[in-house]
Order: C-alpha cells, then sequence, then structure tokens
C-alpha cells in the first residue's frame, strides 16, 4: 500500500535549545486513520507543523504524498487543522471556509458549492452567515473542520481537533473522521484523548519527548500483554500458584468498604483456549465462575506504559528537553 | 490569480471592519468639501453657503485667478499638509495592523499550510496595506479634481499624478512599519518606531538643508575672499598689512569651510541611504508647477523674497543672489534619481529584510 505520509528521521531544536522532536520516523498508510498520540509538550503539534512547512525542521527527509516535505503545490491536496486556531471575528464561517478555499487555489462557484456542503456536514448551516466573533469553541471547531475539508483533500491533518469540544460534538467529530476514512482520505490525527483515538484509529504512533516510543495498530501493540482472565467467587486454589498471577478483589455490587470475596485468576498465555482446562477443573471443584474472557491492555495502559519510564515506571515531567543530549 | 484575489479581497474585509478606514476617507472628501466651500470674487474670499465674505486687496479675482486659487489651495493646503501629513498618519494608523495580524491571529498557521509561497502571502499583504492607502488618495484627487473643475472651470487631470507619489512617499514608512510589525507582532510598536522614522527622516531632512545652506555659503565666502585677495595683490597700491590679513582670513575660511563640508558628507550620507520623503513630495510639487501650472500668476513670489537683505550664515560677503543660485543648481543636481531610486533601494532592502524573515519563520 503507498504511504500517504512517509517521514524518517526528523530533529526541530527550537532557538538552539528546546529539543522538541529527536529523530522521529513515521508512516501513514493510504486511506487510513493514523493517531499520534503523546502527553502534552512531546512534540505532535511540531512534527504537524513541519509537515505542514508551518515550521522549518532542524533535520529531516520524508514525503507527504509522494513529494518532497515543503512542496507547496502538494499542499492543495492537503488540508490542515491547526490547534488553538482562531479565525478573524468579523468574518462569518461560511466566508472563512470560501477563504481557505481560495488559498487552495479553488474557482469561485466550485468553493461556494463545496462550502455549503462542508457547513452542513459540519452542521453549522444555520450559523455558517454569523461571525466568527459569536461562535463558541465548539463552533469554532467546527467550522475549522469544514474549512480543513473545503480542498477536497487526500490527506487531512488535524491536531486536537476535539480541544474544547462538548462531549456530543465529540462523538460526531469522531463519525466524521470515520466519515472522511470512508471517503477514502487519509487522516493524520494529534491527540491526547485515547478513547476517541481508540475508536477510530487504524495505527497509532505514541511520542514521548520527542521520540516515536511505539509504532503499528492497536492489536500490534497490545499483543504481548494478551491474557486470559477468570474471575471466580472465594478464595484461589492453591494448584493456580504455578499456573499464573493472582489478585483479591470485591465481588461485582459489593460495596468499595467490603472485604475481597472473590479472586481474579490471571494466566499469562496468549492462545485464548489455554484456560479452557483451568475452567474444567475449577467447575469440577463446585466453584463459582463470574467471569472468563482474553483480555489486552487499553489503549490508556499502553499509553502510560509507554510514556512512564521503563525501570523507575515515574511518568515523565511534559515538555521537550530543554539544552543538553539525552 | 485567486488567491491573490482572495487575499485583496480578505485586506478589504480586515479594513472593513476597522472603521478607521471609512473614516479617513471621509474625512478625505470632507477636506476637499471645505475647499469647495471657498469661493474667490472681485472683492475677496467668499465661504460658500454662509455667505460671508472677507475682502481682500491680495485674495480676489483680479489679482489671482479662480483658477489658481484652487490650484493653490491643492497644492498648498491639500498635498503639503493633508497628503503629506494628516492623510500618510492615518492611512498609517489604518494600516499598521495588517503584518502583526498576519502573524499573529490564529489562522496564520492555516495560511501557510496552503499551496501559496510565504513571499507572496507577505508580499501580497504588503501591496494590500499600500492599495488602500493609493485608494485614499484616488478619493482625494479625484474630489479635488471636482471641486477645481466645478468652481475654478478647469479640468485638470494632472491632479491624479499625486496618487503615484503619495503611495511611493506612504511606502517609504510602511515597509519600516510592516518590518516592525513582523518583528515585535505589535501594531502599536510598529506605529511608534514608524512615527519615530517618519520624524527621524524629517530631521535629517531639516538637518542636512540646513548644513547645505551653510556649506555652499562657506564655499561662496572662500571664493569670495580669494577674488577679494587676488585684486589686493595684484593691486600695487594696496596696504600689505590688508593683503596679510586677507591671506589670514582666507586660511581660517578655508579651514572652517573643510569642516562644513565633512560635516556635510555625513550628513548627506546618511540623507542618501535613508528614503527622501520631502524630497519626493517636494519633487510632486515641482511636477505639479510645471504640468498643470499650479503657480499660475504667483511666480513673482520668489523674487519676491529674495529682496530681503542681510547676512547670511554670518558672511557679509556673499550675495544673495548668487547664494540662491548656488541653491537652485544643488538642488537641480539631486535629480530624480537620487531622490526617489535611491529611497526605492531603501524600501527594497528593508522588505527584503522583513520577507526573508517571514519566510524563515516558525510559526
Ligand atoms: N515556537 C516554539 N519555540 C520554542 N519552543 C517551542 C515552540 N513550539 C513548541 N515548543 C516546545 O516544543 C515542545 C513540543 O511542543 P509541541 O509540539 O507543541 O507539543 P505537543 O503538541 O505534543 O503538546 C514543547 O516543549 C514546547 O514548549
Ligand atoms: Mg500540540
Amino acid at each position: 500500500m503507498a504511504l500517504a505520509v512517509d517521514l524518517s528521521d526528523v530533529e526541530k531544536t527550537y532557538g538552539g535549545r528546546v529539543r522538541a522532536l529527536r529523530g522521529v520516523s513515521v508512516q501513514v498508510n493510504e486511506g487510513e486513520v493514523f493517531g499520534f498520540l503523546g502527553p502534552n509538550g512531546a512534540g505532535k503539534s511540531t512534527l504537524v507543523k513541519i509537515m505542514m512547512t508551518v515550521a522549518r525542521a532542524t533535520k529531516l527527509s520524508g514525503t507527504i504524498l509522494g513529494a518532497p516535505v515543503g512542496h507547496k503545490p502538494t499542499l492543495a491536496r492537503v488540508g490542515y487543522l491547526p490547534e488553538h486556531h482562531r479565525f478573524p471575528k468579523y468574518l462569518t464561517g461560511r466566508q472563512v471556509v470560501e477563504f481557505f478555499g481560495a488559498l487552495a487555489g479553488m474557482e469561485r462557484a466550485a468553493r461556494k458549492r463545496r462550502a455549503s456542503h462542508l457547513l452542513d456536514m459540519v452542521r453549522m448551516e444555520d450559523w455558517a452567515d454569523r461571525k466568527v466573533g459569536t461562535y463558541s469553541k465548539g463552533m469554532q471547531q467546527r467550522v475549522g473542520l469544514a474549512a480543513s475539508l473545503v480542498n477536497d483533500p487526500r490527506l487531512i491533518v488535524l491536531d486536537e481537533p476535539t480541544d474544547g469540544v462538548d462531549p456530543v460534538g465529540r462523538r460526531e467529530i469522531r463519525d466524521m473522521l470515520i466519515q472522511m476514512r470512508n471517503e477514502g482520505r487519509t487522516v493524520f490525527l494529534n491527540s491526547h484523548l485515547l478513547s476517541e483515538v481508540e475508536q477510530v484509529c487504524n495505527r497509532v504512533a505514541i511520542l514521548v519527548q520527542g521520540r516515536v516510543v511505539a509504532q503499528g495498530t492497536i492489536d500490534e501493540l497490545t499483543a504481548a500483554s494478551r491474557r486470559f482472565e477468570i474471575a471466580i467467587e472465594g478464595e484461589p486454589p492453591a494448584w493456580w500458584e504455578p499456573l499464573g498471577r493472582v489478585t483479591r478483589e470485591r465481588a461485582p455490587g459489593q460495596g468499595l468498604d467490603a472485604a475481597p470475596s472473590a479472586s481474579r485468576l490471571v494466566l499469562l498465555r496468549t492462545e485464548a483456549n489455554g484456560g479452557q482446562a483451568s475452567i474444567d477443573r475449577l467447575r469440577a471443584e463446585g466453584r463459582t465462575i463470574l467471569f472468563a474472557a482474553t483480555v489486552r491492555e487499553s489503549l490508556e495502559d499502553l499509553f502510560i506504559r509507554a510514556v512512564a519510564d521503563p525501570t523507575t515506571g515515574v511518568v515523565s515531567a511534559p515538555g521537550a528537553t530543554i539544552g543538553g543530549v539525552s | 490569480m485567486i488567491q491573490t484575489m482572495a487575499l485583496f479581497v480578505a485586506a478589504y474585509r480586515e479594513l472593513n471592519a476597522r472603521k478607521l478606514f471609512w473614516l479617513s476617507l471621509g474625512l478625505s472628501v470632507v477636506v476637499v468639501g471645505i475647499f469647495g466651500m471657498f469661493g474667490i470674487d472681485q472683492t475677496g474670499i467668499s465661504v460658500w453657503p454662509f455667505g460671508w465674505s472677507f475682502d481682500s486687496p491680495f485674495f480676489n479675482s483680479n489679482v489671482i485667478s479662480p483658477e489658481s486659487f484652487y490650484k493653490l489651495m491643492f497644492m498648498n493646503l491639500g498635498v503639503k499638509a493633508w497628503l503629506g501629513l494628516f492623510a500618510t498618519a492615518l492611512a498609517l494608523i489604518s494600516t499598521a495592523g495588517i503584518i502583526p495580524d498576519l502573524v499573529s491571529a490564529g489562522s496564520i498557521d492555516m495560511m501557510l499550510a496552503k499551496p501559496l509561497s510565504r513571499a507572496r502571502l507577505f508580499l501580497t499583504k504588503y501591496l494590500t496595506g499600500l492599495l488602500f492607502t493609493a485608494l485614499q488618495v484616488t478619493v482625494f484627487a479625484l474630489a479635488s479634481f471636482l471641486v477645481i473643475g466645478l468652481r475654478g472651470r478647469v479640468w485638470e487631470p494632472s491632479l491624479f499624478l499625486a496618487v503615484p507619489y503619495v503611495v511611493v512617499i506612504y511606502s517609504y514608512l510602511y515597509c519600516v512599519c510592516a518590518l516592525v510589525g513582523l518583528l515585535t507582532r505589535s501594531t502599536i510598536a510598529a506605529l511608534i518606531v514608524t512615527a519615530i522614522f517618519w520624524l527621524l527622516l524629517l530631521g535629517v531632512h531639516s538637518g542636512e538643508s540646513l548644513i547645505n545652506y551653510g556649506t555652499i555659503a562657506s564655499s561662496l565666502e572662500v571664493s569670495a575672499i580669494e577674488a577679494e585677495l587676488a585684486k589686493a595683490q595684484a593691486d600695487a597700491d594696496e596696504d600689505p598689512e590688508t593683503v596679510a590679513e586677507l591671506t589670514e582670513e582666507l586660511a581660517s575660511q578655508r579651514s572652517s569651510d573643510a569642516t562644513w563640508h565633512s560635516v556635510h558628507w555625513w550628513v548627506f550620507a546618511a540623507k542618501t541611504v535613508l528614503p527622501k520623503a520631502i524630497e519626493s513630495l517636494n519633487m510632486l510639487e515641482r511636477q505639479l508647477v510645471v504640468d498643470a501650472r499650479l503657480r499660475g500668476g504667483l511666480g513673482a513670489d520668489a523674487e519676491a523674497r529674495d529682496e530681503t537683505g542681510g547676512e547670511i550664515f554670518g558672511h557679509g560677503r556673499v550675495e544673495r543672489a548668487k547664494f540662491i543660485e548656488a541653491l537652485r543648481a544643488d538642488e537641480n543636481s539631486r535629480g530624480v534619481w537620487w531622490v526617489l531610486v535611491t529611497s526605492l533601494v531603501f524600501e527594497g532592502v528593508v522588505l527584503s529584510i522583513a520577507t526573508v524573515l517571514f519566510c524563515r519563520r516558525d510559526f
């Protein structure tokens, strides 16, 4: 499959001191929703700005839609929604969308048609002809989405699109992302909101302090954590000890201060049927099984694990490394 | 082309949102309207529609034709005071924000991520600033054209020469305004620095003029002493003491002349580097005088001024007529090339610096 974004070894040092990116390589397949995750200050926006020619990399090689980064004509086929954008207050939403269409080189009739369509799609049809100054944060974000889609882009790059949007709006934006993918566009999504990424992204990369620490499908990244869990009532059987871990927990429905009355038996084996023999044995002993399933790490667990220092388990402070070499 | 148009339209909307633009456009028309209210007849000046009239032995249509009267007003009040000062200030105030708003507003990222080069984006924004100034001056020139035509009964299309001149003069200031606006992202800072720069230009201009007068007068004095000395030496009857005195005086005058010249050299160098706003405005004036015969029957004023006697910079020997002749010659030696080209070179350099900075900046 062709790569929509193929960057290797991108470095960015701000002002000679702030090392925002320290050799980042990212590959995004055409037609997928790619989640670019990382804590605040990891350098997500910096990478996106470099892709969009808004900032200049200290070191860079790579392509976007097959053209080298910085090739301006290619940007006619790219959409971009920056974080913290603010449109001029005196323009209406429609004027904003049409203006960016014109900057992308669209003919007047085409951009007018497309703007109307997109403003309907982001459900701003009633507000389209009012001034941006009267919009709420969520409405500005919707207009921004419309503006970034106006040139019918092959690749659309969104930097924290759900920032400041209420839960209903978030769900709508998520649906729009899925729709974009269904239309065959490639979506590059910067976010620190893991649940939304988990629901829409095919592949993710996790950026920590200017380095990509994990990249792949969520399945691939969480495969190592696959395990079989059985929850039973009462004490764990003695014979379980060599097979796996045990955690004591409260049975469902018990109050927070109740003593643990159930056990969770964790079988660290990747095959799903690995637990079947144990279930048979537990049932033969007459124990009540509350739950049995193959479980894998959530994206959040993966994220926390990626962000934390592997030896100390300490989650690193936000922001890039300042000065020095590390 | 689509992109450039879009930027122009965006700039129009921006200026439109800032009421100041309309205010200064309106003021331009009001100023010309006030010109039109004054009428001149055989007895003196009248003010329409109030019916006031002031009898005057100098300002009446027997002395000055209505045509000259309006042209005089256009030149002295309209071009020098209004366009050269107030309208330029208003234009600066209404367009100073264009570049700072471009680089600080939250949509610069999205504009940079479009398929148009940064240099083009920046220079187009710069041009929009000039374009709107041009619009203001055009409205002013048009209104003046109508007033002079309707009231003075003469149609003078060369008044529109004011448009390119004033825009060029404005651009000397606006390039500095754009550079500072880009660096500081602040409209206020851009305005303050531009105002200081403007004062600096005025200061250098006045200083240079004054020093130039002094230098010319001093040179003339040297030649006068030389001539006197030569005459004294040739005359056998002359007291040798007078010759010695003259020789000494010549030596001291020569050394002070050398000082004048070296000081003038530096000031002149500074002036050559800087844009020449006042000279450019004077050039417009001269052009209008030639093309539109703006002085009309008033050519006598120059001679009238020459009649006042007295010393020139303390040099008793220099004849006023010669001094003025030398000044004229000096003024003419500073041709269009020196005034416009060196100014435009300055503007080009400032603009290139600003463009390069804009192209290299991270947003
Ligand atoms: N223009 C800038 N000048 C200096 N430092 C910057 C600039 N922009 C970002 N940084 C720094 O670079 C690091 C990465 O920032 P950013 O890319 O915005 O992170 P993220 O989007 O992942 O939150 C941060 O430490 C931030 O302070
Ligand atoms: Mg960010």
